[in-house]
């Protein structure tokens, strides 16, 4: 006779009615659950996050069952999704059992479990339990022994770990109890492809036959209402995770990274901008913070928060959660208070790691539009000043916006107004228009497009700030208008394709303008003169040197351009010594999110950080790609005392020393 | 109540002056203008009494020149004022002070304005005398750069800067007519409800030949650069060695000591 186990041993089949209206009501009980936090999410406002059905449930499935964004970092993520995997095992496991018992052997009788098939049911489901019993303990142990900084104990933490060591230690003494009455005295062949089964048979093994059955019967039970209180337990405590964090991945958005909903300007029976309660966030922003899992890897990478200022994106999800269950018209910006939101650089570390799908950065921008819009409030008066300055100079500076095309001075270079038939417009920004330092960059860059043969045009005078700090900063209006004046200006001109050299202005330009009817291919200038040098229509003659590169936010997280500067650097002669913290990982210079025109006030300066971060690399270059970045690590550099010591140039000064003559 | 407040647009201060080709004023060419600082100081005080005196209160803000001081205007209603009277002029910077403030005057004359807001003095013309003028053609009681400003029931409370860091404090009888100095108050950035009240408010275009009916008194000749000068020496040290130092540099650069 073949090998096999008898399902509902010692239990009896009067038992199947019983078990499955108690698995019915706890079913019954976790819908309850969230049936009752529905009425929570809907407080927020409208938002369609349910088409493109198909590509939602791929996307969920396949984050769900990879587990690849928990993963991502190993701290507690290795654990997690091990013990995922393995509970999934357990799961299916279960649910054949279940199948076979209820199923196969009364209605098709036959025995899937049952002979070679049966072994390797029984061995796997137990390594699985093994391993799931592992991870649980280094969980454990991360959490209550190690106590990584940051990482909040609560009340769930206990509830939760608890009810899984007894879900699965409770699941092995079952088998044992069982195996120490049947397979250990009948086959002990077979007792060995369930060796977790066997371990905890020992402790029956000396029982008398009558103490294992009562014993099996109990655990049985016991086993089964821990399993019940589970599902039970699911929307009440941090377990609801396992539905609303997979859900998340099915909600995520679909829009470009970064995208920012364009207010419409025209539609005057809107009184209400940003938000200033929890009911002004989408349902979707209420919803996030119930997939939160606490895991504070967005807090960990957020260079606000790494530098000692009022702000955790963490924290944020929780009080917006918080507000909508207790206090749903609680004043939102005062709860989350003026100082976090102003710290934020919109650097998406936060929503990058985020292993919920949360997104923190439109959050934050919702409720800075609320100061701004409806408050007129800024993070300090040096902004204030800022702003008006783009509004009366287009630039932040305040400097004559006649002045804006000087940079260009002695350069083969015309502007539209003289000649629009160009190859390439370049958009030139502030930064590299009117500083110093940054018109280094705008003068190498079309050094390297006249050596390429590329006829670049500029708008000169006529450019105006893309708006992007402006914008961050929450002040969609003047970021429209100044958007329009560009738009129209480009669209006159009949550009046929952008190139800018600060990443915020291709954001702006390639993404944001989209909503605004501009329709012209935008490029960033490592991307365009990586595909120069491909094309061979550049050619650089490599001289060696060491450097370390710093992926600025808005180049690689929101546009994914990792490879392409690198690719560049290798071609000049360069070997890289990364920074622990790059591509996707990279830590902000702390100009984003209109920072740039803020003055850091509060906690250390984060640009310091990061130049630390190149300095212990070794390397005595560090380049970067944005005019941000570079002001700011030319000023890190000094304030820091890394002088003599570190040097930051930008990609398009390497490149243009080597161009081959 | 009836108030008013007088503005003026300005080029930005950073701009890149060159004369006109009569030479008696700047080209406007690659001029940003914007509203006159010290007009922004009067534009907020008069709104925050506005805000104060509440419904029946009525804030005017009224600009002379070019189509272009419509934005400026727009700025004061998105600010809080009620309603702007735009008189359009585009030779308003050939204008002296006299004729601007008779325009000023022929306006308000039968108006009834209890209190009336100018700045101290405009960025580019800097005469300060507008102001000043417009309550003596009127007859209003008049003080002039306030940085401190209150109002109770037809009093209003005043204080002054002067020269020196002095300050004073003075009271009048409205009518009255106080000139705006930079200390006042932090004027607001127009919230975006109200930009987009403000689109939806009165201005008034009335032409400039209705209301002057004066000549110049004063007449711009000529419109310049100032002469370029070396720069000066700051010299420091033993008084014995200062002494020589002087006298070599009398011998060298003057002809005193020839």
């Amino acid at each position: 006779m073949e090998v096999t186990r008898q399902i509902y041993w010692n239990i009896g089949h009067g038992v199947v009615i019983p078990m499955y209206i108690l698995a019915f009501a706890a079913f019954g009980v976790m819908g309850w659950g969230f049936w009752q936090r529905l009425p929570i999410w809907r407080q927020g406002k409208a938002l369609n996050r349910f088409d493109r059905y198909d590509e939602r449930v791929k996307r969920m499935l396949s984050e769900v069952f990879s587990q690849s964004k928990i993963f991502r970092v190993t701290d507690g993520g290795i654990f997690h999704s091990i013990f995922f995997w393995s509970f999934l095992v357990l799961f299916a496991g279960t649910m054949l059992v279940m199948i076979q018992a209820d199923f196969f052997t009364p209605v098709l009788n036959v025995n899937l479990l049952s002979g070679e098939f049966y072994k390797g049911f029984s061995l796997i489901l137990d390594i699985a339990g093994i391993l799931a019993l592992v991870m649980l303990a280094g969980l454990f142990i991360r959490r209550f022994i190690i106590k990584p900084k940051g990482l909040e104990i609560v009340k769930d933490d206990y509830i939760v770990l608890q009810l899984l060591f007894a879900i699965l230690i409770t699941g092995f003494l079952i088998e044992g109890a069982r195996m120490a009455a049947t397979e250990m005295q009948q086959n002990p062949a077979l007792a060995a492809f369930s060796p977790g089964g066997l371990l905890a048979g020992q402790l029956f093994a000396t029982m008398s036959s009558g103490t294992q059955l009562v014993a099996h019967k109990i655990l049985w039970w016991l086993h089964f209402a821990l399993v019940l209180g589970f599902f039970c337990a699911i929307p009440y405590t941090k377990l609801r995770h396992i539905l609303t964090t997979s859900a998340n991945a099915f909600l995520a958005p679909f829009e470009p990274k970064g995208a920012i909903a364009t207010i419409n300007m025209e539609d005057d029976t809107v009184e209400q901008f940003g938000a200033a309660a929890i009911t002004d966030l989408t349902w979707k922003d209420i919803f996030d913070a119930d997939a939160c899992t606490s895991c504070k890897r967005c807090q960990d990478r957020c260079p606000a928060a790494t530098t000692d200022k009022p702000l955790s994106p963490m924290k944020i999800v929780k009080q917006i959660g918080e507000l909508a269950e207790g206090n749903p018209t609680g004043n939102l910006i005062e709860t989350v208070s003026q100082d976090a939101l102003w710290s934020c650089t919109t650097c998406r570390a936060c929503q990058d790691v985020c292993p919920a799908n949360i997104e923190h950065v439109n959050k934050i921008l919702e409720m800075r539009r609320n100061l701004t819009l409806m408050e007129g409030a800024f993070p300090g008066d040096e902004v204030k000043t800022a702003v008006n300055n783009i509004e009366v100079n287009g630039n932040p500076f305040g400097l004559a916006y006649a002045a804006r095309g000087d940079w260009a001075e002695g350069l083969e270079l015309k502007t539209m107004e003289q000649d629009s038939d160009v190859d390439i417009l370049y958009f030139v920004g502030c930064y590299a228009s009117f500083d110093r330092r940054n018109q280094a960059i705008a003068r190498n860059f079309v050094t390297i497009c006249n050596a390429a043969g590329i006829k670049v045009g500029i708008l000169g005078k006529e450019e105006k700030c893309c708006g992007e700090p402006v914008r961050k900063l929450g002040n969609e209006y003047l970021y429209q208008m100044t958007a329009a004046e560009n738009i129209e200006l480009i669209k006159a001109y009949n550009v046929k394709k952008i190139v800018a050299t600060c990443p915020h202005c291709f954001n702006t330009l390639a993404r944001d303008y989209k909503d605004l009817g501009l329709d012209v291919p935008v490029e960033h200038y490592s991307t365009y003169i990586n595909d120069l040098l491909d094309a061979n229509r550049l050619k650089l003659t490599p001289e060696p040197f060491s450097y370390t590169y710093h992926d600025s936010c808005y180049l690689g997280r929101y546009m994914d351009i990792i490879d392409q500067p690198r690719a560049i650097l290798s071609q000049a002669g360069g070997a890289i010594r990364e920074m622990d913290k790059n591509g996707y990982d990279s830590f902000c210079c702390s100009a984003g999110g209109g920072r740039i025109i803020a003055e850091e006030k509060l906690g250390s300066k984060i640009s310091e950080v990061r130049i630390k971060m190149a300095t212990d690399t070794g390397a005595p270059l560090l380049i970067s790609n944005c005019p941000f970045c570079l002001t700011m690590f030319e000023d890190g550099i000094k304030t820091g005392g890394a002088e003599g010591q570190l040097q930051v140039r930008d990609l398009a000064e390497i490149v243009a020393e080597r161009i081959a003559s | 109540m009836k108030l008013l407040v007088c503005i003026k647009q300005v080029p930005d201060l950073e701009s890149r002056f060159k004369p006109n080709t009569e030479g008696v004023w700047y080209n406007e060419t690659d001029l940003a203008f914007r509203m006159n600082e010290y007009d922004e100081y009067a534009v907020e005080q008069a709104v925050q009494l506005r805000e104060k005196l509440g419904d029946g209160t009525e804030l005017t803000v009224l600009s002379i020149g070019p189509d272009r001081v419509v934005e400026a205007i727009k700025k004061s209603l998105a600010m809080g004022c009620d309603n702007a009277v735009h008189v359009q002029d585009s030779a308003a910077s050939s204008k002296d002070p006299w004729q601007i403030s008779s325009i000023i005057s022929a306006y308000v004359k039968d108006k009834g304005f209890d209190i009336i807001f100018t700045g101290m003095q405009s960025q580019d013309r800097g005469s300060a005398q507008v102001g000043v003028t417009v309550a003596e053609q009127l007859g209003m009681a008049c003080t002039t750069t306030i940085i401190g400003f209150e109002y109770d029931n037809g009093t209003v409370t005043a204080k002054r800067e002067l020269e020196g860091g002095i300050k004073a404090a003075v009271k009048l009888k409205t009518p009255a007519l106080v000139t705006c100095q930079l200390g006042l108050n932090t004027p607001r950035y127009p919230t975006l409800p109200n930009i987009m009240k403000a689109k939806k408010k009165e201005i008034t275009a009335i032409a400039v030949g209705d209301l002057l009916k004066e000549a110049a008194l004063a007449t711009t000749t000529s419109f310049h650069p100032p002469a370029k000068k070396g720069g000066g020496i700051v010299l420091e040290g033993d008084v014995g060695e200062l002494v020589d130092k002087v006298i070599a540099l009398l011998k060298d650069k003057t002809a005193v000591l020839r």
